[in-house]
């Protein structure tokens, strides 16, 4: 007699195997896989350093240039970070010719005046402006007798000095956004192996091949089978979707991205791994309702609406209250909202670990539930069935 | 492994209507067993009921008097009544995965399923998906489905339903095979003529109830009755004109006779013999076709 193990290993083998053969399957991944590593390489390339500028400034406004670029590169708070070369001008005008020169700076009488083409960046108009007023402090301050050392506390005052009870961990992507990442990743591939596995039954179902199977297999070894391949494969994807995206972010020497992300992936992968199992049966169960593959938009949709609940409630949920505490408890929203608020910082130690085992709990009524319905309805290929017939014909199958 | 197929009092109901009703009989190692009835009688109840698909409501099912496991069940080739195997799949592909599932290591798999197509005449179909088949072939990919793990028992519902007559002719060599290697093969069939060319053995189901099982031979000779063929040179139309023979019919320059009880078939020999030499003189068999109806009338 060959082993139950051997069997489940088979059925959910050749679940895989469709699936990797499965074009459409192969380019989505893809797809999602540039998607992710394209959101986090391309605002890093973009953003990539400081800003660069090339002023022209006539001789009697160089000195105000030379000051805004000292102040760009001093890196004090308030005042905005970029690398300014300044080249010399005669007339403004003219100086914009040359399609190197992003502004000209001159004076009009005591007038700083910024010239540009069709307008001036703001970091730059902002960085020319503090240089302005702080050459006025210095000039008034000189005026007035004061000497270097007091000048120097008017024009770069001590900043202040931050003190914080209760520091948040040094966090470069908002935990937000890996909410929303994670969130969407989670949705997108539950709902493409939830289907997987509704339409693996219902293709079995309406090709009469189940009948073979059930004379050869347990029912439920064979729903064992179809729910492991189909986990593997979910899993495998999020595991090389998000490893995809930290592999990308590494590359590109975001390195604080790669631990934040880690530190809180765990939680989202366990939570993603029950959470899926939790309802991977009663995909099943939508899948032998059904008599015909046509049937799956009406016997699916409970299970969509099942799915893309916890992904917006964890979306626009993002502030901590009552009902996120309680909805990262309850299993259905628990798989995305628990991990979220551990995320955001918002959930102690022990948390996770209580909607996790709530989780679980529910997972294994709802694989016996799911596993009776399929029994139930599995070899009803007539057409499609009430829950309640599947329930009575599920008993002791 | 020689062993009897044995169906004991098998009772179902699908909600109200009661679909077997204490069926019973035997499936024979070495022997083809035919299963004949109208639409709905049972047949396909009987066979989903013999491989586990089906749970009866009552009844036994033994092979070598030992009851149905599950690790039994596995040894049983299955052709359900509506064909099913994945279309999209490729055909050695799937023969492979079916034999795994039934236990046979994967090297040998392979090679069972090369063979069975090549036999089949597909096999250099093997690595296209089921769908691209005609019915006919797709109906052969069925046959060697059931084949693969070389079981001990075949429980084929309508093998020859749409297959054209080479294949039929084909199929029906390879279930004698299989029969003659000692495994009991059970199939149910709408194509009586086939039945009665091929069966060793018979059963016939009405409406839930076995009407008739056993020999195909005796069956037939069973219910022959006292009706005789007799053919008399020259007199196509011959009539015995005598009491207790009394002509019912002619076919093809014979004259069919029924004799009364009282009557010796000799007697009927020796009056045909004085009118003319008799060419043909024998019991009127019914045929499969006419046995069908009497039994389920």
């Amino acid at each position: 007699m060959t082993a139950r193990s051997t069997l489940v290993g088979l059925v959910a083998g050749r679940e895989i195997g469709v699936k990797l053969r499965d074009k459409g399957f192969l380019a989505s991944t893809a797809v999602f896989v540039v998607i992710i590593v394209a959101a986090i390489v391309v605002p890093a390339l973009i953003a990539g350093g400081t800003p660069e500028y090339r002023v022209a400034a006539t001789a009697d406004a160089r000195e105000v240039a030379e000051t805004a670029a000292v102040l760009g590169a001093s890196e004090s708070p308030g005042v905005p970070a970029a690398e300014i070369t300044v080249v010399d001008a005669a007339d403004p005008a003219a100086a914009l010719d040359d399609p190197e020169v992003d502004a000209a700076v001159s004076l009009d009488g005591d007038t700083v005046v910024i010239t540009g083409r069709d307008g001036v960046d703001g970091d730059l108009e902002a960085l020319v402006g503090a240089a302005s007023s702080t050459l006025a402090v210095q000039r008034a301050a000189a005026e007035a007798g004061l000497d270097a050392g007091q000048v120097a506390a008017l024009t770069s005052p001590e900043p202040p000095r931050v003190d914080l009870l209760e520091p948040r961990p040094d966090q470069p992507v908002p935990p937000q956004l890996l909410v929303v990442i994670f969130g969407f990743l989670f949705y997108f591939t539950v709902l493409t192996f939830g289907m997987a596995i509704a339409q693996s039954v219902v293709e079995e179902k309406s090709s009469r091949v189940v009948e073979i199977l059930v004379a050869a297999l347990p029912v439920r070894w064979l729903l064992a089978g179809k729910v492991l391949g189909n986990t593997l494969m979910a899993l495998g994807q999020v595991v090389l979707i998000v490893g995809a995206g930290l592999l990308g972010a590494r590359l590109i020497g975001e390195g604080e991205i790669v631990s934040q992300a880690l530190s809180v992936s765990g939680w989202f992968l366990a939570f993603f791994l029950v959470g899926f199992l939790m309802l991977a049966c009663l995909w099943a169960v939508a899948g032998s309702l059904a008599a015909r593959i046509e049937d799956l938009q009406s016997t699916t949709l409970y299970m969509q609406i099942a799915v893309m609940a916890p992904f917006f409630t964890a979306v626009f949920l993002q502030d901590e209250g009552p009902a996120r505490v309680a909805l990262s408890y309850i299993p259905l929203t628990a798989p995305l909202l628990m991990p979220a608020r551990v995320a955001t910082g918002d959930a102690a130690a022990w948390e996770p670990w209580v909607a996790l085992a709530l989780v679980v709990l529910t997972a294994v009524v709802l694989v016996v539930v799911g596993a009776r319905l399929y029994a139930g309805s599995v070899l009803n290929t007539a057409k499609r069935m009430p829950v309640t017939a599947a329930w009575r014909a599920g008993r002791g199958r | 492994m020689t062993t009897d197929l044995s169906i004991r009092s098998l009772t179902h109901s699908f909600g109200d209507r009661r679909a077997l009703d204490g069926v019973s009989f035997d499936v024979r190692p070495g022997r083809l067993t035919g299963f004949v009835g109208a639409n709905g009688a049972g047949k396909t109840t009987t066979m989903r009921a013999i491989v586990g698909v089906l749970a009866p409501d009552a009844g036994d099912i033994t092979l070598g008097g030992e009851p149905m496991t599950l690790e039994r069940r596995r040894r049983i080739g299955y052709m359900p009544e509506e064909r099913g195997l994945y279309p999209n799949m490729r055909i050695d592909h799937q023969l492979v995965y079916l034999a795994r599932i039934l236990g046979v290591p994967k090297d040998e798999a392979r090679l069972r399923a090369a063979d069975l197509l090549e036999g089949l005449d597909l096999a250099d179909r093997a690595a296209e998906p089921l769908h691209t088949l005609s019915l006919g072939n797709q109906q052969r990919v069925q046959v060697a489905a059931a084949l693969i793990h070389e079981p001990d028992l075949l429980i084929l519902d309508e093998p020859f339903s749409g297959l054209d007559p080479l294949a039929m002719d084909a199929l029906a060599a390879r279930l004698r095979e299989r029969a003659e290697a000692g495994v009991p093969v059970l199939f149910s069939s709408h194509q009586l003529d086939m039945v009665e060319r091929l069966c060793d053995d018979l059963v016939v189901i009405h409406e839930g109830q076995v009407v008739a099982a056993g020999s195909a031979a005796d069956l037939r000779e069973q219910r022959a009755g006292r009706r005789y063929r007799i053919a008399v040179s020259g007199h196509p139309d011959w009539d015995p004109g005598a009491p207790g023979m009394t002509p019912v019919g002619a076919e093809s320059g014979a004259v069919l006779v029924d004799l009364d009880e009282a009557v010796d078939p000799q007697a009927l020999l020796a009056a045909a013999q004085a009118d003319g030499a008799v060419t043909h003189f024998s019991r009127a068999v019914p045929s499969l076709a006419e046995l069908f109806s009497e039994v389920t009338r």
